[in-house]
């Protein structure tokens, strides 16, 4: 899994090397795009059509009917997300808002909320042009819980897979459910980090959600040469935590450029700064983490058992 | 509070957290203006300002208790349970999962022996700050999910709440990337949004998302292309076009902004006179004739 906490810090760049990489190595990988929210893995390989699509209808909404609607206010007060309001003297439902949870429906004293289903999202799954399988998810806007439809798309590509495959998972930004779902059975983190205080706060975070996991984890710095300072500060808390140090990356304007071509940095400009970092970051995660594993894994999983615990309220 | 805007933008870095602290600085020398960072998973406003997070409330959501002796094993409360968090076990008594209960109640609702009662468990904290040290005070309000915890609407809205609360003028709120239930929940309610994207064929693609979102909630929204130079506009134009969007500002790539993003201070305050200054003041102006 390569994951961030902030988003834009070079993840998809990171996890579409890397997946290429293994691929021409010869290895039987399957890519898997778990940022629902934002998907963008099909753009840089370029999927111009998928081989299978399902719409997943798994999501609810609430909606009030008024013929038998008092105006009491109970549903009001029972929805924990704040989804209705009192408009113009009405009860509304906000559908964006809403999760479909049926506590309104079930709180109304005059049985006047029904829930229907809508879409949550889709999922989808095809061969990029460089050969290697694509599973990529989309979650529709406002939509809530989008760690469903990544365990979905994990369960679709598991299916099709043997224990050679190799899952190469591009995880959301943040720390919520979409990455701890991608998390979630996972035997390697990658974190990625750019040298500002703002994505080191955001590194740590995620880092502690992986430590949950018991994850062995590997850092790469992207841009490193933004501030040379600050990259180290962050490398001296990876050692401290055990993590592999994998490699840094400089700043290259051949990546927003390949970006613009839709292709992997490394096959639109190969022999620039960066694809030369990304491919030896690449081999290293294969001769490290592939090859390697067991060894990987005992130098570099958590020093610590720090599981989560729910913090519970006393009364 | 008398007008509420939101910067978002769908993608992850493309410039949403700089936007907002730098606007909400220059907002707030005509008029008296709260920050609110609902990016509750990787809240970074308070670095970009630097400031120590104060004034901490945590964000309590229910979580079921159930009392074995009433219970009928019905199994009614893990049908109703939206999130997988209700297990009926071997012995058909119901078990929590404690990390996917979102707390919604549904639960406590459909019991028909009333066995389950209210518990609370803490999944993350708002913070209020005053931040005087830039050239204009203003408030900020932050929201931080605890680490390990899934479910971040509840903390971006009682974040919002507490921002809502405070804001007597005006209320700028920074948004996470994505498009999901905990963006929509920080924007809700706003009079206008700010889509910032950078000109990549990425950018694009989720700005058109983020687009849809305002377009579904009835929300005008401008579009801040940052990174202006970094790459041909044309992905980003036809997006504009399909959502009848307009650019209202163009921010280069600038290593006076890098620079000063690194240091912690906001590029409107430590470089007065860079051109990006300009930029955003002229923006911040925009805002407050039609606010």
């Amino acid at each position: 899994m390569v994951a961030s906490g902030k988003g834009g810090v070079g993840k998809s760049t990171v996890s579409s090397t890397l997946g290429l990489y293994l691929h021409r190595k010869g290895y039987n990988i399957i890519m898997i795009d778990a940022d629902a929210d934002a998907p963008n893995l099909h753009l840089i390989f370029n999927v111009e059509s998928w081989e299978g699509e399902e719409e997943l209808l798994d999501s609810w909404v609430a909606s009030i009917d008024y013929a038998r609607c008092t105006d009491c206010g109970v549903c009001a007060k029972a929805c924990a997300y704040k989804a209705i309001s009192l408009v113009d003297g009405k009860y509304v439902i906000d559908p964006i808002v809403c999760e479909g949870c049926l506590t309104c429906a079930l709180a109304c004293p005059e049985r006047a909320i029904r829930r229907h289903k809508t879409r949550m999202g889709y999922i989808r799954w095809g061969r990029t042009r460089y050969g290697f399988p694509l599973y990529s998810s989309e979650l529709s806007v406002g939509r809530p819980n989008s760690g469903k439809l990544v365990t979905e798309i994990k369960n679709r590509a598991k299916e099709k897979s043997d224990k050679n495959h190799i899952f190469v998972t591009d995880s959301a930004a943040g720390i919520g459910c979409q990455v701890i779902s991608s998390f979630a059975g996972g035997d390697a983190a990658i974190l990625v980090a750019e040298p500002t205080p703002s994505s080191f706060s955001d590194l740590k975070r995620v880092h502690t959600v992986a430590k949950q996991f018991m994850l062995p984890a590997g850092l790469v710095i992207n841009k490193y040469d933004l501030n040379e300072d600050y990259a180290q500060i962050i490398e001296d808390y990876a050692l401290k935590e055990g993590m592999d140090i994998l490699g840094r990356i400089p700043y290259d304007e051949s990546v927003p450029k390949s970006m613009s071509m839709l292709q992997p940095v490394t096959v639109a400009f190969p022999s620039s700064p960066a694809s030369k970092a990304l491919l030896e970051i690449a081999s290293r995660i294969e001769e490290r983490v592939v090859r390697n594993y067991q060894e990987w894994r005992r130098k570099h999983k958590p020093r610590k058992i720090t599981p989560y615990y729910p913090l519970m309220v006393k009364d | 509070m008398k007008a509420k805007i939101s910067v978002s933008g769908g993608k992850g870095g493309t410039g949403k957290s700089t936007v907002a602290v730098n606007l909400a600085l220059v907002i707030a020398a005509e008029r008296d203006t709260v920050l609110a960072d609902l990016d509750a998973e990787a809240p970074n406003d308070y670095i970009l300002l630097d400031v120590q997070l104060s004034e901490e409330k945590p964000v309590e959501i229910m979580v079921p208790r159930i009392k074995y002796g009433d219970c009928i094993k019905c199994s009614a409360c893990a049908k109703v349970c939206d999130t997988g968090a209700l297990i009926i076990g071997r012995d058909g008594y119901p078990f929590l999962l404690p990390r996917l209960c979102s707390g919604c109640r549904a639960c406590y609702y459909v019991c028909p022996t009333d066995a389950i009662e209210e518990a609370k468990r803490i999944i993350g904290y708002t913070y209020v700050n005053r931040v005087e040290s830039w050239n204009s005070p203003i408030t900020l309000v932050t929201g931080v999910l605890r680490e390990g915890e899934e479910h971040t609407p509840p903390v971006v809205i009682a974040a919002r709440e507490r921002a809502e609360k405070i804001a007597r003028d005006v209320l700028l709120v920074d948004t996470a990337a994505g498009t999901g239930s905990h963006v929509a929940a920080a924007i809700s309610g706003s009079n206008l949004l700010i889509g910032v994207t950078e000109p990549t064929p990425l950018g694009s693609h989720d700005l058109e998302l983020i687009l849809s979102l305002g377009e579904q909630m009835g929300i005008e929204t401008w579009v801040v292309i940052n990174r202006s130079n970094i790459g041909p506009e044309k992905y980003v134009e036809r997006v504009l076009k399909n959502h009848k969007a307009k650019v209202v500002a163009r921010i280069p790539y600038s290593h006076e902004l890098i620079s000063t993003y690194i240091e912690r201070k906001p590029i409107v305050a430590a470089i007065p006179n860079s051109p990006v200054t300009g930029i955003i003041k002229d923006l911040g102006k925009r805002i407050l004739e039609v606010i």
